[in-house]
């Protein structure tokens, strides 16, 4: 009797105090085991000496930064940053065009003309990047910066054209009607109206291809036959060598993600460049 | 007045070729693939004839066993981590959606991001070193690997559940909740009974999401597998080498690209209608 109204009692204790709330716990706990933890050890390897077994130490140093930045690498990192920055522009200028045609165009199905657009983001980048391999063999065309560029736009072209589509979507319609009654011709609109708001979204489509361009392994070792080593693959070769080292390059890509996330989501309050997967 | 119209039909057919040009250049590579995996010769210059070899080596040749071992991996990886994702997103979202606290909705939403915009490769990194400090802490070798290449999944992939099911709260009616409780369901029924099903459209698109996103991936599996392989990683393997990537993997691809098709397809049905629910 006296035990079954202590669990009572307790149970009772128990509803009132669940609050939908606490159904967030479990995954709170996953985030700090898998998604800071994770981090927190990155961080840890970069800034510590290299174990022969790999092993974490912790005999603090900053020579990993000094290997990241060696001469031998110093080229390997200019490189990147150009074919980024080559990659980025060229996704920006052919992209641009095409996010507003569709965003404009009142065709009954361009839904499905914009799901063309999306749906290579889906397929396996491996595969796309064997296929294009495949053409550039075909059409006999030397392996080397070009197919390696060519391929870089190729395969982030569509998260250039999403966020942009996205923001132009929502541009309301009576901004382009007042500005044409107050006498702006097509171009005016376009560079006064359209371009200025949509710049959210070419931010978020930057951020989407530059970084992701350069830090993607595989793209570029596929591309050149191992000839042309960007720091994705640098990455790759170093994590068999040295987790220190590798650590040290990622935490800097992890740094200037986050300042680039910072400064997309200052001009993106609403978050409407964002979600550009679907 | 003619004359303006002429320049905007003009201007028209134009921009729709451009359109359908570039369209046309970023699907050639796939189209590419498709038409040579319907000959048996063994590089992509020379046309052999027109054959279904490919598929036949496929399910009966020499890489039939190795791809069926990888396929098998890739399967139970996605199944496992893409429920994990959907229960722990669901849950969480669920969660998310009624913490008043700022700070603490503030950590959730920042933290719940990172994956989702930070570099895969980075990501693979330290997903890499989180296992290796493991393994040094609880002595256990390579024999948890097709467990933690699953870990590492459901951490991408649970954002993107959340991603999902949130809008579908956002606009759910609160009242249902509360009026299942005051109807005598305890918690539990009026979460399951109530809740859930308004959320389902989210949920199931969080799940399909994450089940492709698992099975797409490549550099994170690639950063924490070691002695098994996944289709991405078999392929990552056997085109390094400097033979050329067997026939049959062309054939492959196909399977896979229709596979994907199919999913996208079915993921932005349900996503659709919750779109325009959320425009009136």
């Amino acid at each position: 009797m006296g035990n079954s109204s202590i669990s009572n009692l307790r149970s009772a204790f128990k509803l009132k105090q669940f609050s939908r709330k606490y159904l967030s716990i479990p995954y709170g706990v996953f985030m700090v085991m898998f998604i800071i933890l994770p981090l927190v050890i990155l961080f840890l390897y970069a800034f510590t000496e290299r174990k022969f077994d790999g092993s974490l130490t912790l005999n603090f140093t900053i020579a990993n930064f000094k290997e990241v930045f060696s001469p031998t690498n110093l080229d390997m990192l200019e490189r990147s940053f150009k074919i980024g920055i080559i990659s980025t522009l060229a996704c920006l200028i052919i992209g641009y065009p095409i996010a507003l045609i569709l965003s404009r165009s009142t065709l009954k199905h361009k839904n499905v003309i914009v799901m063309l657009f999306m749906l290579p983001m889906w397929v396996n980048f491996l595969i796309r990047t064997l296929a294009t391999k495949a053409v550039f063999e075909a059409m006999d065309i030397k392996l080397g910066e070009f197919s390696v560029t060519f391929t870089m736009i190729y395969n982030y072209l569509p998260y250039m054209i999403m966020p942009i589509y996205n923001v132009i979507e929502k541009i309301d319609n009576c901004l382009y009607e007042g500005a044409r009654d107050l006498g702006a011709n097509e171009f005016t609109v376009l560079r006064k109206v359209t371009v200025p708001l949509s710049l959210p979204g070419i931010l978020s489509g930057i951020t989407m291809v530059f970084m992701p361009s350069i830090t993607t392994f595989a793209i570029a070792n596929i591309m050149s036959n191992n000839t042309y080593i960007l720091v994705g693959d640098y990455i790759y070769s170093e994590s068999f060598i040295s987790f220190n080292v590798a650590s040290a390059i990622s935490l800097i890509i992890l740094v200037v993600i986050g300042i680039s996330m910072a400064i997309v989501n200052k001009y993106d309050k609403d978050g409407n460049a964002q979600g550009g997967m679907m | 007045m003619d004359k303006q119209k002429a320049l905007k039909t003009t201007t028209k057919t134009l921009s729709w070729t451009y359109v359908l040009i570039i369209l046309g250049l970023l699907y050639l590579p796939i189209i590419w693939m498709i038409l040579w995996s319907f000959t048996n010769s063994a590089t992509f210059g020379t046309w052999g004839e027109f054959t279904f070899k490919n598929y036949q080596d496929l399910f009966n040749g020499k890489q039939t066993k190795v791809i069926f071992s990888a396929l098998q991996n890739t399967l139970i990886i996605a199944l496992v981590a893409s429920t994990l994702s959907t229960i722990l997103g669901t849950a969480a979202a669920i969660g998310i959606h009624s913490i008043r606290n700022k700070r603490v909705l503030n950590a959730y939403k920042t933290t719940n991001q990172i994956p989702m915009v930070n570099s895969e490769i980075v990501t693979a990194m330290s997903m890499m070193l989180l296992f290796q400090v493991f393994r040094g802490i609880f002595k256990t070798g390579s024999q948890l690997e097709l467990f933690e290449v699953i870990l590492a999944h459901t951490s991408f992939c649970t954002p993107y559940v959340i991603l999902n099911v949130s809008p579908r709260l956002a606009q759910s009616d609160n009242k249902i909740y509360e009026a299942a409780l005051d109807l005598g369901c305890n918690y539990r029924q009026a979460i399951f009974k109530a809740l859930i099903p308004e959320l389902l459209p989210g949920i199931i698109v969080g799940f399909v999401m994450a089940f492709t996103l698992s099975i797409d991936d490549f550099v994170i599996t690639e950063f924490t597998i070691n002695n098994r392989d996944t289709i991405s990683t078999l392929i990552y393997a056997k085109q390094s080498g400097k033979r050329a990537l067997p026939s049959e993997f062309r054939a492959l691809f196909t399977i896979i690209f229709f596979i994907i098709l199919g999913l996208l397809m079915f993921m932005n049905k349900p996503q659709k209608s919750l779109d325009n629910k959320g425009k009136k």
